[in-house]
């Protein structure tokens, strides 16, 4: 691979953003995310190639470890603030259409919910791994989900619940969206959620943590 | 009886969790991370705040508890607290409903910092308001304990909705049963509380009442990152 998106790989992996960030200390006063992806653009690499083979990877690799406890949501976190000093001067070329998106996923916390911290970190790494996010925030209603659908025709749909008396509430946002647009694509998520209560409000998919979504979301596009 | 809401304040600085306690709870012990650093900061700039934290309690006759239906009914009240609650509670002859909230500032500063895309400055000010209302009644708690012990009496643990198969809907009968209090806690018609760092619950009181393992030691939640911490610090 060539040497600067491997570095760039490395930077995004353990969170160093730029070169005044003083963290990780064996990294201190070099390059950060910021730099070398502005430096690669410079070098002439295309913006979907360090896309695809540092970014993305990187918050695979960081994805990866936390599912198996390695690193915990702080971590990711922080990972997740260098890949956005990099997306940063990437995503001129998504409107550009230069590098294009995989799709778009919008999600929120359903209505009667309040807790966020899992959705933001779905959000982050769906985000990292190529796809336009749409956050809905918390306490959405199924009109906030059939407003962003109406905005972007052809998205996929993640519901998160934390709390067994606001699971149920997937299942009055999935119908009533489906009145609207039929052909819409469920993950749901969240502690409480199961593969068997997706299946029985009638979701495409449950997903156990982020990595898993990203797996999901990916097997629609190829389906 | 007249009820009588037992109001209890407590400055910021005095609730808030030690470093320790904080660095804990999120897994973060890395002195040079910019979590840690920022901990650092946040936790001194909360410790000089004029804010406090407000809580207390109305203590009520127990009428009844009937372990295998999961109820308690207090002075009237009728609580859905399940099987596991109702168990625990079984020995008190009275019960105390609490309210508590470490105020508004978390989750407004919490919610500004996620939409400007800082969710790791956000994330770290959450786990604050959560760990300092906890502590603002661990001193309640801690404060009902005394006011019983000259009578005799001996306190339970804390219980709340939504844990142990109580369901959060109930929220409405014990804010129905608190009444008029001075905590500015409101219920949303889907039972959750305004502000967000905000807890409710019950405590048993009575001659045979105890206190006893609780928490991640009897989760049953497999899937817990809080579970994943606990293992491996077991395991070390
Ligand atoms: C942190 C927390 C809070 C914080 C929320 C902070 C926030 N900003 O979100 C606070 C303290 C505010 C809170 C409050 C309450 N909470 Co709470 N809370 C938790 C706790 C401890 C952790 C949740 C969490 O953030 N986990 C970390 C993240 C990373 O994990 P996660 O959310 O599961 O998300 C992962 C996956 O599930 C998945 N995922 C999540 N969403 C989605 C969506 C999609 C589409 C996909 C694909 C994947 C996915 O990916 C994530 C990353 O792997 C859980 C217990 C637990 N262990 O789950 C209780 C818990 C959810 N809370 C609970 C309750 C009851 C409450 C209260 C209602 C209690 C009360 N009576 O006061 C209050 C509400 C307060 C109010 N104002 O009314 C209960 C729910 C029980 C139930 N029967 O429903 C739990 C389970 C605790 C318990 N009893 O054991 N809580």
């Amino acid at each position: 691979m060539n040497e600067l998106l491997q570095k760039l790989f490395t930077c995004v992996e353990f969170g160093k953003i730029n070169t005044a960030s003083p963290y990780p200390p064996q990294m201190r006063g070099q390059e950060g995310a910021q730099e070398l992806t502005q430096q690669a653009l410079a070098e002439g690499i295309a913006p979907s190639q360090i896309m695809d083979e540092a970014l993305i990877p990187a918050m695979t690799c960081v994805g990866q470890k936390f599912t198996e406890g390695k690193v915990f949501v702080p971590q990711m976190l922080l990972s997740a603030k260098a890949m956005n000093a990099a997306l940063t001067y990437i995503k001129p070329y998504f409107s550009s259409g230069e590098v294009k998106r995989k799709g778009t996923f919008i999600i929120g916390t359903v209505f009667g919910d309040l807790h966020d911290i899992g959705k933001n970190l779905v959000c982050m790494m769906v985000e990292g791994a190529g796809w336009e996010v749409v956050d809905l925030g918390v306490d959405a209603s199924a009109e906030k989900f059939i407003e962003a659908l109406n905005e972007h025709p052809g998205a996929y749909v993640g519901l998160s619940a934390l709390l067994t008396t606001t699971m149920t509430n997937m299942k009055t946002i999935i119908d009533k969206v489906h009145e609207v647009h039929p052909d819409v694509k469920f993950i749901v998520g969240g502690a409480p959620v199961s593969a068997e209560f997706a299946a029985e409000i009638g979701a495409d998919g449950y997903a156990a943590d982020p990595q898993d979504d990203i797996k999901l979301l990916e097997g629609f596009l190829n389906a | 009886m007249e009820r009588r809401f037992h109001t209890y304040r407590y400055p910021l600085s005095e609730v808030l969790p030690s470093l320790d306690e904080l660095a804990r709870y999120l897994h973060m012990e890395d002195t040079e991370h910019p979590a840690y650093l920022y901990m650092v900061e946040r936790l001194e700039q909360l410790r000089s705040s004029d804010l406090e934290a407000v809580g207390g309690y109305v203590v009520g006759r127990v009428d009844s508890v009937e372990v295998a239906e999961g109820r308690l009914a207090v002075e009237g009240v009728s609580f859905a607290v399940g099987a596991q609650v109702a168990g625990y509670l079984k020995e008190a002859s009275e019960a105390a409903l609490f309210l508590c909230t470490a105020g508004a500032l978390f989750s407004d500063e919490a919610h500004a910092l996620n939409a400007a895309g800082d969710f790791l400055e956000a994330y770290i000010i959450d786990a604050i308001g959560s760990l300092t209302v906890e502590r603002a009644m661990d001193r309640i708690h801690a404060a009902l304990a005394e006011e019983q012990a000259p009578l005799g009496l001996k306190i339970t643990n804390r219980y709340s909705p939504g844990y142990c198969n109580w369901p959060l809907l109930d929220q409405h009968q014990l804010f129905h049963f608190v009444g008029e209090n001075p905590t500015g806690i409101t219920l949303s018609p889907s039972a959750l509380m305004h502000p967000i760092k905000s807890v409710s619950g019950i405590i048993g009181i009575g001659t045979h009442c105890r206190r006893r393992a609780y928490g991640c030691v009897i989760c049953q939640n497999k899937t817990c990152i809080y579970r994943r911490i606990v293992q491996r610090e077991k395991a070390v």
